[in-house]
Parts: C-alpha cells; structure tokens; sequence
C-alpha cells in the first residue's frame, strides 16, 4: 500500500491505544463515557488533520490516497470505530455536501463535520420502502415558501444522539418512483421531529424509529435540486461502495485468538483450528477483493458486480468467522486477565455480523447486482 | 502485492486460449481420453508454439505471470496435458516437469507421457519419477520414485500455486458456459437466468470464482518476492481453489440439469478432468490439515500478524 499508507497505519494504531479504553465496543453503549470517548477522539484526530484525511484539501482535508483512506477504514473498523457516529459525516455526508451544497450550506455544515463535533443520521428507510427505497411515503407537501414534511422514517441509526438528518423526502408525485424526491437537510432538535428508539440485540442507539409531524422546510434545506434526490441518493451509494471493511475486525479477531487461549490452543480440536485458518483465508479473500474494488474505482474501471462480489463475499465471512469465534471463546478460561476484553469483542461481533447481510443494502440486492452484470457481459 | 497480472501476461493468456482454440478446443481433452499416448502430440507443439518452454517462472517476475496466465487458459480448454506440471520444472534436476506428491501413494496426471519427471513432497524430499502405473480416471497414474535428496523445499510453492491457475481457468469456463446456457433456455416460457432462484446460485458460484482469482494473485505475487510464507500462501490458495470448485460446479451442473452431465456438454469434461487438480496431491481436509499443522498458532500473514 505505500509508505504513507503504513506509516498512517502505524499512527492510528498508536492514538486508538494511546487514547481509547481497553474494552471500548462502540460508541453506541449505555454507558455515556463510550460516547464521550469517541467524541473526545474524534476531535483528536482532527486536530491532527486525521478527521477528515480523505477530503480535498480545499475544504480543508488532507487529500489522502484511496490506500490512505484504506488503512482508515480498517483500523477504525478493526477497533470497532471509534469515531462513533463521525464516520458518516465525514464518509459521505460531507463530501456529498461539498458536491451539491449551496455555498451557505458548505459553510454551515461542513466545518462542524471536520472538526468532529456534529452527528448526522440518515433519514431514507421506511417502514414499507427498505431495499425499495424509492418506494418511500414521507410527503413534502408545497406549503408557503417551503414545505411541510410528513413520515415516518426506521432504521435510524444515532437519530438520537443526532443533530442534523439527511432526509430523503417524496415532494411530487413523478411518472417513475424515483422521480420527485428530494433530499433535505433538517435538524433532529426541531419539535416537529419525534424520535423512538428500538431496543435491539446490537445495543441502544443503532436503530430508531422517527416521526415527521409537520416538520417545516424551506429552499434554503434543500440539497441539490427538488425533485431530483434520487441521482444523490445514487452517489451516496457510491460512496459506500466498499463500506466498512468488516474483514479487519475479523481478523483482529482471530488473530488474537490463540493468544488468548495461550497453551491451551494446542488442545482445541484439530476441526476448529482448521476451521480458523480457513476463516484467516477468507479474511484475506475479502481484503484482496476490497482492494480490487478500490483500484477499480480509482481507475474508472468498476462495474457494479465487482463491488457487489466483494461485499457478498465480507458479510458472510463476518457471520462465518463470528460462529468459529464463538466456539474458540467457549474454550477461553475466564482467569486470563484478558478473557474478559476477548469475550466482550467476540459477542459484540457476532451480535453485529447477524446484521452485516441486511444493513446498507441488504445480501439480496448485491446478488441481484451481480447476477444483472454477470448476465449482461453474455449479451 | 499485486491485484492483476501485467498486460503483456493478460495478453499473452488470451493469444494462448486462442491457440488452443485452434488446434481443437474443446476436441482435444476428447481425442487426448480415447489416445492418452497421443496427448504430447496433441498438445505439445502448441505450446511450443507459444514458447511456452521459453517462459521462465523461477527467476523472472514476468516469466511467472506469464505462466500463471498460460495455465488459466490450458483449464479454460481443459488442455489434456500437465502444463503447470512441465512449467514448474526444476531447474537444478535433468527432468522435464515437476509434480507436488503425498508422502503415500504418489501420483500424478502423467498416463500416455513419456518425457522425464521429477517428484517433490509437501516436505521438499525430491525424487526421479522412474515408473507409471496403469492409468485411471483424468490421465491420472501411481507413480514409481527414485529418491534423489531432500532439497525441494523451494520448489512446492510453485507447484502447488501453478495448478490452482489452471483450475481457475475451469471455473471461468464453467461459469461462462453456465451464464450462457441459463440465458438461453426457456421454462415457462422465459429464459431460466429471470428466475432469482437461478440468478442467486449464479452469484455463489461467481463470489467463489472471484475470490479465487484474487488469491491466485496474491500466491503468485508471494513466490514472485521470495515471501517467507509462500508454501502457506499456497496451501492457503489450493484449500480455497478446492472449496471454490466444489460450489461452482455443484452450481453449474444444477443450473445445466441433465444435459450437464451428457457427453456433447463441454460441462461434463470440464468437471470430471477438474478432479485430478481437486485431490492431487491432497484433498480439501488433507490440504486443510496441513496448513493447519504449519501454521500453529501464528496464522497467515496479514493485517494483524
């Protein structure tokens, strides 16, 4: 991946254990500290001009290379992103905003997000248009100057720890679906929002329900052009085409397996060590199809169905590796100083991966994709 | 590590998928199952041909690609003839080609050939093939050995990595003749690739593929660098080239039906000479375990180790 690339890898693995507590699993606890953490080492990684390393310089990032921004997605991920709810803002919702923004909206929006001080959620499922997004019933309806948005939105994920949310919203009724949506950009603290939040396997704070009740917009919120959301919706796709790198955290996990398990590796069954390494090769089979996505991108070249390969490949290795991961922590002894720590990782793990082939485009739709492309190279 | 092999090895596997085409394609694993003896005059002045002999994959980075290439389109034809086999060939013994043994029953693809082999075991003891054994299935035969030392370490990564290419070259075959075939056959009235319960076997074969392909790369570029770890890299690469085989034509032969299995279906070639480079010299557990022993605790190489 290049010098810079390892040297970057080499920082962040310093700050993330120089800084974050030894049994952090996300920002997303019960416990406020966790968020705390996160949010005290999102604003160290800015003031190192690490926050935003993959922005242009012009907006005051660091211009990283697609490696540099690599070894971000994976150390963040591999030590369960502590970032918090920062990596979308910084991800996509900026750069998205940098694209389509209005001057105003960049100056608003986007130096809070650099400085890691702003959370945003993502207002598009609904309770009837999941993978079918563009089936979606929030209204805008013309009201005034602006609008009067109306829906219910789920999924949420941080929507109450939020301040702001990109909302897609449907302002006129098009010939085709995804035609006549809009994106917004509202703030959560407004009355006309009422967020719910569903208790889930994964922790507090991953998945809510939010209500619009009249929630009124104006111009001045809308990102790009009314009616055409849909073409953002698609960049912001794009821009989670690779999406977490599951893959590192995997193998940080195994990785750490026989240390844990210390002389007692020996004695697990010949079965399961076979089953681990088998897990170590398909962690590096997702990272090599990660890496083939991102020189695809980079160079123009990427069809749909290379990325959607790759990330069918990574979830089910994530749900794979979770199962092996929990059968070698059942043999874990609780007297080692750091079983703890190993156990906690290897539940948060399996309880996420359960999520990996549904949340951000669901296993169902990167088969379809893939499938489309295989079958149109044989026309 | 390299994500794709050069353009010159890319352009010098499709004039060699090309050159096969011409001397028979698909004609030539089933005249090469009715004459086995005749296999070296079927295959061997195409390869020359090409100058395959010329290729070095030992000591040149490009040698070795080009290798690589040429064997993924010998498995795309299902050439009848050893080729990673003879490009894996020491270069310090007077033999023509090399084939990675089990410590018992070594055996190889070599019935009908007459040129001079040698021998090396996972654990690098070397030997002279002196002898073959009646032929089996897939030009398969026990092989006689006369040991000669025990030096060859150095030599298994490569021949265990080459057959994997030409093993991907049988998946890409596959899965292309399967897109093919599901893209023309009709069932109630539409085309069976409209139906999700096909499109989706489609993409577990493709993921398998795919995912081999890159690991291939990943192997080829460890012994190109002299990797500590090449043996494991390829041991890591043969278990997922045999998983990956396993899916893919399970998925194939579903997709083909009946007429997957009859002998006018290049699938039904494809499959069963696919089983020589799916056991030999270890199958999937065996391949497994052994990795497994060698790796210990330590894993693969890789972000965290």
């Amino acid at each position: 991946m290049g010098q810079k690339a390892d040297e970057l890898r080499a920082d962040l693995r310093e700050l993330v254990n120089s800084n974050m507590p030894e049994h952090f699993l996300g920002a997303f606890t019960d416990d406020p500290a966790d968020l705390e953490a996160a949010q005290a080492f999102c604003r160290l990684l800015a003031e190192r001009n690490l926050l935003c390393l993959s922005w242009p310089e012009e907006f005051g990032g660091g211009a990283a290379s697609v490696w540099e921004q690599t070894v971000v997605r994976e150390e963040m991920w591999a030590h369960h992103e502590p970032r918090g709810a920062q990596y979308m803002g910084v991800n996509w919702v900026g750069p998205i905003i940098m694209r389509h923004g209005t001057e105003e909206q960049q100056q608003k929006h986007l130096p809070p997000i650099a400085r890691g001080e702003v959370i945003w959620c993502q207002g598009f499922s609904e309770p009837e248009a999941g993978s079918d997004l563009a089936s979606l019933r929030t209204t805008a309806r013309p009201d005034g100057d602006g609008w009067l948005v109306s829906g219910q939105k789920i999924w949420t994920s941080y929507a109450t720890m939020a301040q702001w949310c990109f909302l897609l919203a449907r302002t006129t009724k098009g010939e085709k679906k995804q035609q006549g949506l809009t994106i917004f950009l509202v703030p959560m603290d407004d009355p006309a929002i009422q967020v719910r939040p569903i208790r889930c396997m994964m922790g507090p704070h991953h998945l809510n329900e939010v209500f619009f009740d009249d929630l009124r917009v104006t111009q001045a919120d809308v990102l790009g052009t009314v009616d055409d959301g849909w073409s953002i919706v698609q960049e912001v796709t794009s821009f989670e085409r690779v999406g977490i790198a599951r893959y590192a955290r995997c193998e940080r996990l195994l990785a750490a397996a026989p240390t844990i398990l210390g002389n007692r590796w020996d004695e697990l069954s010949a079965e399961l060590r076979g089953r681990w390494v088998r897990m170590l090769t398909h962690c590096r089979r997702a990272r090599l199809m990660a890496y083939r996505v991102v020189s695809l991108q980079s160079s123009g070249r990427i069809k749909p169905g290379d990325a959607a390969a790759y990330r069918i490949a990574v979830t089910k290795l994530d749900q794979d590796s979770a199962e092996v991961l929990m059968e070698i922590a059942a043999e874990v002894s609780h007297d080692d100083p750091r079983a703890a720590w190993f156990l906690g990782e290897v539940e948060d793990h399996w309880k996420y991966s359960q999520a990996s082939t549904v949340s951000s485009g669901s296993i169902e739709m990167q088969r379809i994709l893939l499938s489309r492309t295989l079958l149109a190279a044989a026309k | 590590m390299i994500l794709d092999l050069s353009d010159d090895a890319k352009e010098f596997g499709r004039e060699a998928r090309r050159a096969f085409e011409a001397a028979g394609g698909d004609q030539l694993v089933q005249d090469a199952e009715a004459k086995p003896a005749n296999r070296e005059a079927l295959v061997g002045p195409v390869l020359a041909g090409l100058g395959a002999w010329e290729l070095d994959p030992r000591t040149d980075t490009d040698g070795l690609e080009a290798a690589a290439a040429l064997c993924r389109s010998a498995g795309y034809w299902a050439v009848p003839y050893p080729v990673a086999e003879r490009l894996a060939a020491p270069l310090d013994l007077d033999a023509d080609g090399l084939v990675v043994v089990a410590g018992t029953r070594p055996s190889g693809v070599l019935a009908g050939l007459e040129s001079r082999w040698a021998a090396v075991t996972l654990d690098g003891a070397r030997s002279r093939v002196s002898g073959l054994g009646d032929a089996g299935p897939g030009f398969v035969t026990e092989l006689e050995l006369s040991a000669v030392d025990d030096d060859g370490a150095a030599d298994v990564a490569l021949g265990l990595v080459l057959p994997c290419w030409t093993l991907l070259g049988m998946l890409d075959r596959a899965i292309e003749l399967t897109v093919s075939h599901i893209s023309l056959r009709k069932q109630f009235g539409q085309t069976l690739s409209s139906f999700q319960g096909v499109q989706f076997q489609l993409t577990d074969a493709e993921v398998e593929r795919s995912g081999l392909d890159i690991l291939a790369k990943y192997a080829l570029w460890s012994i190109g660098t002299d990797q500590p770890d090449a043996l494991n890299d390829a041991l890591s690469l043969r278990m997922s080239a045999i998983e990956a085989a396993e899916v893919v034509f399970r998925v194939c032969h579903q997709l083909h039906g009946a007429v997957g299995f009859c002998d006018e279906t290049t699938l039904s070639w494809l499959s069963r000479y696919s089983q020589p480079l799916r056991r030999l010299p270890l199958g999937l557990s065996a391949t497994r375990d052994e990795l497994t022993r060698r790796v210990g605790g330590s894993g693969l190489t890789g972000l965290f180790a």
